[in-house]
């Protein structure tokens, strides 16, 4: 009995478990993914399409899964885990590169005068201590006026002369020095907002120097008035008031006046509107309308009456 | 002749709210006909819309009264209600006092309304409200401002001040230059 054609047959339904290529595929199995650079063979993708890019991806797949299998693994209750390694592929950044920083005003007068950055430790050797100490911060070295048991001092210094306060007062000064230029260099960083461009436009500084102009030409005593003229200068010009239009329509002023009228309700601020604000804040007189119901015995007793009308009834009755 | 800025509005509405409180609503929103407020030389006008049209062809300098004066605004930017304006307040009075007919003539003098003339008084009016007064027999006299609440009033001695004068029909002969 020969079983070859039996086999071959069977050869064929089982497609090949190792994938044999010109170009052999890229696999990243850390991105598990697998990257297929053989030319496309025309003659077999116009025959079929669907079928030819099934057999490639098909392919694909097997390889990946041949690599995913070679990995090492480790056992878990849901059966082993493949350890994937790390990915080869280089992935193109998501964001852009970050923008250089702007040059604090000590890096720009640097780099005017050619001076290089020398970078201090944080430590440094104390010789008195025999042992590395911080510059600055915690028992830092910048502190080492202020701790000594002993200072030396002037001769005509004042009486009150405190040198721990003095050495400690420099350097808060120049603390706060350094967090002033600090915030200076921050604020000069700072995109300008939208629409204020105060060294942009020329029309713009045209206005503000006219602006300064016109306050500095009425900041004399006599507000201006007897000044020495310039040639050619104009008078000065005041804001015009504008109000609307007399004849403006009666409805359009009326919605103007309900409007003013709601947001004066909103603000009671005067005090004699919050005296009588209770009252005030409705037409009708609520207490007034209480005593006047209840006849004078209040809302607990009209509440009573309201709720309790039949025992109130048979009492009557019984009396 | 102008409209009121809205600055000017806000300063007349809290004084006329102060005497007619929510009412107000009903002089800027009226039934019958639309009026509207109107600045001509430091007083402020209450005009129906047909009379202020007309009068816009009147020069400024020319126009001396339109509608009814309501008050003025002072240098310093604060309103005065004047007496003229007495029909509307006494017609939307939130708070009235009525005094007697022997205290009639000392507050049409432009005295203050003391203890002793007091007829009636709304119930509950407050402390430093703005109330018209009135005589016993219901005619509009002027209107001033509370010194005591109603209730503070029962304690008090007869010849205690209860309403502050501000104005009286008796400014329509003594004022009779200055008031229009």
């Amino acid at each position: 009995m020969d079983v070859s054609d039996i086999l071959a047959a069977h050869e064929a339904k089982q497609k090949a478990v190792t994938v044999e290529k010109d170009i052999p595929l890229e696999i990243d199995a850390g991105f598990l993914t697998v990257t297929d650079l053989n030319p496309v063979d025309k003659e077999s993708y116009d025959a079929d399409r669907e079928e030819y890019l099934m057999s490639i991806a098909r392919d694909g797949a097997q390889a990946l899964l041949a690599a995913l299998f070679s990995l090492p693994t480790t056992s878990s209750p849901d059966g082993p885990l493949a350890q994937l390694p790390p990915p080869t592929t280089q992935l193109p950044r998501a964001k852009p590169l970050p923008k250089p920083k702007p040059p604090t005003k000590w890096e720009q007068f640097a780099k005017a005068k050619g001076i290089h950055k020398t970078r201090k430790d944080k430590k440094v050797w104390d010789e008195a201590k025999q042992e590395w100490v911080n510059r600055w911060g915690w028992k830092g070295a910048n502190k080492d006026k202020e701790v000594q048991w002993i200072t030396e001092v002037r001769a005509n210094a004042d009486v009150d002369h405190d040198p721990v306060k003095a050495a400690r007062d420099a350097r808060k000064a120049r603390v706060a020095k350094n967090e002033k230029q600090h915030q200076q260099n921050l604020a000069r960083a700072m995109p300008l907002p939208v629409g204020t461009s105060s060294t942009g436009a020329p029309a713009d500084r045209k206005k503000q120097i006219d602006r300064t102009l016109a306050v500095t030409r009425t900041s004399t005593a006599s507000m201006g008035k007897f000044d020495r003229r310039l040639e050619g200068e104009k008078k000065l010009k005041g804001v015009k008031r504008k109000f609307d239009p007399t004849e403006i329509s009666a409805a359009s002023e009326k919605s103007r006046d309900l409007a003013i009228l709601s947001k004066l309700d909103k603000e009671p601020s005067t005090k004699k509107t919050k005296s009588s604000e209770s009252s005030a804040s409705d037409v009708l007189n609520v207490r007034k309308a209480i005593r006047s119901a209840s006849k004078g015995k209040g809302s607990a007793a009209l509440a009573r009456e309201a709720g309790g009308g039949k025992g109130k009834n048979f009492k009557k009755g019984k009396r | 002749m102008r409209p009121l800025t809205e600055e000017e509005s806000k300063t007349v509405f809290t004084k006329l709210a102060n005497y007619i409180g929510k009412n107000l609503v009903h002089l800027i929103d009226r039934q019958d006909e639309p009026h509207c407020f109107r600045l001509q030389k430091d007083r402020v006008f209450y005009v129906s819309e047909s009379s202020m049209r007309l009068a816009i062809s009147v020069a400024r300098p020319n126009l001396v009264s339109l509608g009814t004066c309501f008050g003025k605004f002072t240098k310093g930017g604060k309103f005065k209600l004047h007496i003229t304006a007495l029909d509307y307040l006494a017609q939307y009075a939130k708070y009235k006092v009525w005094i007697k007919p022997n205290g009639e003539m000392p507050f049409l003098y432009g005295n203050h309304v003391l203890k002793a003339h007091l007829g009636r008084i709304t119930e509950d009016t407050p402390e430093h409200q703005g109330v018209v007064v009135f005589s016993m027999n219901d005619i509009p006299l002027g209107f001033g401002v509370t010194a005591r609440s109603t209730v503070d009033t029962r304690k008090l001695d007869p010849t205690a001040i209860i309403v502050f004068h501000q104005a009286d029909v008796g400014e329509y002969l003594r004022d009779e230059e200055t008031l229009f």
